[in-house]
């Protein structure tokens, strides 16, 4: 994800997974009510588009075309996009007509390479009229495959066969009684049976390939002649085409252009979409985008004071609340374990964690921690996974540590303070507004509409060298009402209280005065 | 960027040419007929005179500097002019120090050219493309990319004659043009 | 191709050092070949280059995440996938790969395939001396009726890195500032300039005072700012690190001689006249026909004398050298292997391990 004006990395959130994001790369799933980003949310392929043409494809055309617009093409000398040139061109007899021909050449705008340099010849159609090439070795790959799979297949009769013909010999001891079924079918006048037949050997054998002694793959002429390096291809260019690999330019051909694919990402966990986009390759929307920017506070750092080891100095944060419903936030110390909801578990496969993992486990806040009140709704979600999906099984990841060391102390505060909901018209609120917050004049500084800022005392670690950088943080627990239940079952919102971790790196540590 | 002092301002523009008033002409500066300078554009011929031929098109942050070859310092009265053949481009926030340039080349956007480089006939160098050691570009190459490959072209960037004739219509409606001074050969 | 054949086509890769081959089953040549790289925390990062396993594991998810949703453009979820490995592949690697795509990806199943085997599938055959040369190592394992000769196999460093470390300090006596030369540039010169040369020039490039021409010289720009020479000696020398015997008198051609060695002496003739090259490296201009002149002039030797070998013989796989291996699997991937080999989802979850022919649990005959 892109880097914005917004997307400052000086403030992060631990994601449910462990992985350290700023509140703009994340998701935040409301059915789990969880943060989930890029890397713990799977991937899904929506449709297949042309990113330069913008044009659509069913996905199961898209793969009949080998996932290549049939009408755009890339440069196959700098891999730019190629555009379609007109080109007008007088008939070579002036009698025959009067009309100019419009014809149409692949030219790149960067490195100025035109289907003209190969000696392609000038289309009369803009677009699809473009020869292909076809692979040389693709007759005889064809031939070894199918002779691969019929040896396959007769390997399989043939076991069937053997198998059979096993069965048939138990059943001829019974000679030993004096009649056989053969005997029997005999005298009750049925035809013979049909001895079983090995099956017939169908599988079209392809002649091997023939070894050669003589190798001629050196060119004398390389000895004496100098070399022209812009008619030799680089590697990348060779790579392009990899059925031809072509060593001079003059060989290269236009490719064409790989489509492009619009994802929808889907929580592991519940299989709801976080994020879908809309099916129309020109559109930029999507139908459904949980960015947890809509749903968790975003912190901000305001001021602090000069970073001194050993030293308490203030540090005043900004919370806003992007939601429609008041909250209430709380702090809680940085490794205070994050209740029940972290922990479902994954199913047994999983949970069993393998020793690659383990390594890793630094001593740092495992955050899979398992309450007593944690077992109970554990086992209530894992007979739910067992009955509903078995297909869920496998796809929840197991969370790992933060991979951040703390190395300042934030006094947490008692108290805690509401932040009103969001009101996008309380700009344009001409009176000073009034609020009947009582606050705690300790921790809030300052508050506006769905704003405050909050002052925190941050202590750097006492043996901290001059000019690390400071990193603190901090759980931040806040009020959370999930509308998702009051539109599904008609009951009132559900309000509980969503605990996230958040770190924040103040800058650097100054000497002391 | 210089102790050397610069020569007197001595420009001549051709009929046909269109100069912006807005432009930084510093030295002795030759400007060919039909050839286009835009505002904000630099041509500074600080060693020897400039002399610009037809039908080039200079945009705007464009940079064109005539310096001494620091070997050179020493017979600075011996320097040959700069001559800028014609249909050349030189597009926005370009900066070309070549030592020779020929026709129809096209030196895109942000490209350095030093003054250790010569360039001949139907070059382009690409956009952002830097090249500082010697070296003389022979016809038709093309610069491209950001490790500045090299390909030879097949032929001659074509003259853009449809923008140059929108230009010339459109620059004097909003901009003071210098006058010519020279009557066309 | 049908529709309904291409509908269960399926995804083949062949993860190298340097290159990374990936198409689909049943394919005559991969969709793409590109760099094994990634880009991991802000720069481009080799995937080999990784530092502990969950270095590996995070770049591998971007690495999968990448050829699913830019080449494949496929959601991997309970789809199989083919992967062609080297038999020498790390331990760590292997199973990080299979980690990342059954846990990350929830693929369905997972069909891993030795590259010196399934490279015989391209020629029909299946007796031959297989010599992959790639990036970081080569590796020579003879196979016999469809059998690895494991105890036979040899493997050195030498490859394409070998090559370009060679090359850079060659360029180094010639040129300064040469030694900060990227890989990227090392390998266009060698791919653009440099060449096998025959054996009678090598052992007169050798001596001090060579009584021959050289080559013509190439002036090579880099980056616009500067001019390598790359001398006509440069240009033949450069690959004369496969066939220079090391301390061990060990080189590229001993490896095949050494190979013979230690197989049946019956078969010894029968891998002679059967030598496949593979791997990037071996499509360089001059290096088959060298090869072979380097083994007949070792066969001369005191040390190869009993293996009693007139003519070796080389084959040409329907592919080019470097995505051989890729083909064998696209070929093996499109049969019923796929289904009866793989290893499936739960079987790797029952202990979530790959199964390893080194390792004494699986490699024995299963009741």
């Amino acid at each position: 994800m892109s880097a914005g004006f917004l997307d400052i990395d000086c403030v992060k959130y631990a994601c449910t997974c462990g992985l350290l994001k700023t509140l703009q790369q994340l998701y935040f799933c409301r059915y789990c009510s969880e943060l989930r980003c890029t890397f713990c949310v799977s991937h899904e392929v929506d449709s297949h588009f042309c990113g330069k043409c913008c044009e659509n494809l069913p996905s199961a055309e898209a793969r009949v075309k080998k996932n290549r617009c049939v009408n755009c093409f890339i440069c196959p000398s700098c891999r730019q996009e190629l555009s379609t040139r007109a080109a007008s061109k007088q008939p070579a007899n002036p009698e025959e007509s009067k009309a100019t021909k419009r014809t149409y050449y692949l030219s790149c705008l960067c490195c100025r390479w035109s289907s003209r340099d190969i000696g392609l010849p000038d289309q009369t159609a803009a677009t699809g009229s473009w020869p292909k090439r076809e692979s040389i070795h693709s007759n005889r790959i064809q031939e070894i495959v199918s002779m691969y799979k019929g040896l396959q297949e007769k390997e399989k009769l043939d076991k069937e066969f053997f198998k059979k013909k096993q069965k048939e010999k138990i059943i001829s001891y019974t000679d030993k009684t004096g009649i056989t079924a053969a005997a029997l079918r005999k005298r009750i006048g049925l035809p013979e049976d049909k001895p079983i037949l090995k099956p017939k050997n169908a599988v079209k054998i392809v002649t091997p390939s023939k070894a050669d002694e003589n190798i001629d793959d050196f060119d004398e002429e390389v000895l004496t002649k100098s070399i022209n390096l812009l008619e030799i291809t680089s590697i990348d260019q060779r790579l392009l085409q990899p059925d031809v690999q072509p060593k001079e330019i003059s060989n290269i051909f236009p490719i064409q252009k790989i489509l492009s694919i619009k994802r929808s990402l889907r929580c592991r966990r519940c299989e709801h979409n976080v994020s879908k986009p809309e099916y129309n390759p020109n559109s930029i929307k999507f139908k459904i985008q949980l960015f947890a920017y809509y749903h968790i506070p975003e912190v901000r750092i305001v001021t602090v004071e000069p970073l001194r080891a050993g030293q308490a100095c203030e540090l005043i944060l900004k919370f806003t609340n992007p939601t429609q419903h008041q909250t209430t936030v709380s702090f809680l110390p940085f490794d205070s374990p994050i209740e029940v909801k972290e922990a479902i578990p994954e199913e047994g496969a999983i949970s069993q964690e393998d020793s690659l993992e383990e390594l890793d486990k630094s001593s740092l806040t495992p955050s899979k921690k398992k309450s007593s009140s944690g077992t109970k709704l554990m086992s209530l979600v894992d007979t739910h996974i067992t009955l509903t999906t078995s297909r869920s099984s496998a796809r929840a990841l197991s969370p790992r540590s933060i991979a951040e060391s703390i190395n300042c102390t934030v006094d947490i505060p008692s108290s805690t303070f509401i932040l009103p909901p969001r009101d996008d018209a309380a700009e344009y609120d001409d009176f000073n507004e009034v609020h009947n917050i009582q606050d705690d004049k300790k921790l809030v500084v300052w508050r506006k509409s769905n704003k405050a800022y909050i002052k925190l005392v941050v202590t750097p670690n006492e043996d901290m060298p001059i000019d690390t950088t400071v990193t603190t943080g901090f759980t931040m627990s806040h009020l959370y009402t999930n509308t998702i239940a009051s539109v599904a079952d008609n009951k009132k919102p559900q309000k509980f209280n969503h605990n996230m971790r958040v770190i924040l790196k103040l800058g650097k540590s100054v000497g002391l005065n | 960027m210089s102790d050397i002092t610069l020569p007197r301002n001595n420009i001549k523009i051709t009929t046909g040419a269109l100069v912006c008033e807005d432009s930084k002409l510093r030295g002795d500066i030759t400007i060919g007929k039909d050839t286009i300078v835009h505002p904000m554009a630099t041509i500074i011929a600080e060693s020897a005179p400039i002399i610009i031929g037809e039908n080039c098109l200079i945009e705007e942050q464009a940079k064109i500097v005539y310096r001494v070859p620091f070997d050179r310092v020493e017979d600075k009265d011996n320097i040959p002019p700069l001559i800028i053949g014609s249909f050349n481009v030189f597009e926005v926030g370009c900066h070309v120090e070549a030592a020779k340039i020929g026709d129809s080349n096209v030196f895109e956007s942000k490209c350095f050219v030093g003054n250790k480089v010569s360039v001949s006939n139907g070059c382009t160098i690409g956009a952002g493309c830097q090249l500082t050691n010697e070296q003389e570009l022979k016809e038709n190459i093309i610069v491209y990319g950001e490790k500045c490959q090299m390909r030879e072209g097949l032929s001659k960037p074509l003259p853009q004659y449809s923008q140059m004739e929108t230009l010339m219509k459109i620059l004097p409606s909003y901009h003071h043009i210098k006058k010519p001074t020279q009557k066309t050969k | 191709m049908p529709l309904y054949e291409v509908e269960k086509s399926t995804i083949v890769l062949d993860i190298g050092t340097a290159y990374t081959k990936f198409g689909f089953t049943g394919e005559p040549v991969p969709r793409s070949i590109f760099r094994t790289q990634v880009k991991s925390k802000g720069q481009l990062r080799s995937l080999l280059d990784y530092q502990d396993s969950q270095d590996l594991y995070d770049m591998l998810v971007d690495f999968f995440h990448d050829i699913y949703f830019k080449y494949a453009l496929n959601s991997p979820k309970d789809k199989p996938i083919v992967i062609v490995e080297s038999l020498l592949c790390p331990i760590i690697f292997r199973e990080s790969v299979a980690k990342v795509l059954f846990k990350h990806y929830g693929i369905s199943s997972l069909l891993l395939l030795s590259s010196h085997l399934v490279s015989l599938a391209t020629l029909a055959v299946e007796t031959a001396l297989v010599l992959d040369v790639g990036y970081k190592e080569a590796v020579c394992i003879p196979i016999c009726y469809g059998l690895p000769m494991i105890n036979a196999w040899q493997s050195l460093d030498l490859g394409s890195c070998s090559i370009h470390r060679n090359l850079q300090s060659l360029l180094y006596e010639k040129n300064s500032g040469a030694e900060s030369l990227s890989e990227w540039i090392l390998e266009d010169i060698k791919v653009r300039c440099c060449f096998v040369t025959k054996r009678s020039r090598a052992e007169q490039l050798s001596l001090s005072k060579p009584e021959l021409g050289p080559c013509p010289e190439v002036k090579y720009p880099v980056e616009g700012n500067s001019i390598l020479r790359v001398t006509g000696t440069i240009r033949e020398k450069a690959y004369e690190i496969l066939f220079d015997e090391d301390n061990d008198h060990l080189c590229l051609p001993t490896m095949i001689l050494d190979a013979l060695m230690k197989v049946n002496v019956d078969l010894r003739n029968q891998l002679a006249e059967n030598i496949l090259l593979i791997g990037g490296t071996t499509m360089a201009m001059g290096f088959k026909s060298r090869l072979k002149e380097e083994l007949l002039h070792h066969m001369k030797e005191e040390r190869y004398r009993k293996l009693n070998i007139k003519c070796f013989k080389f084959h040409a796989s329907p592919s080019k050298e470097n995505y051989t291996a890729w083909l064998g699997g696209a070929i093996y991937g499109a049969t019923d292997w796929l289904n009866t080999k793989a290893l499936t989802k739960d079987e790797y979850f029952e202990d979530n391990r790959l199964p390893d022919w080194s390792d004494l649990k699986y490699n024995t005959r299963r009741p």
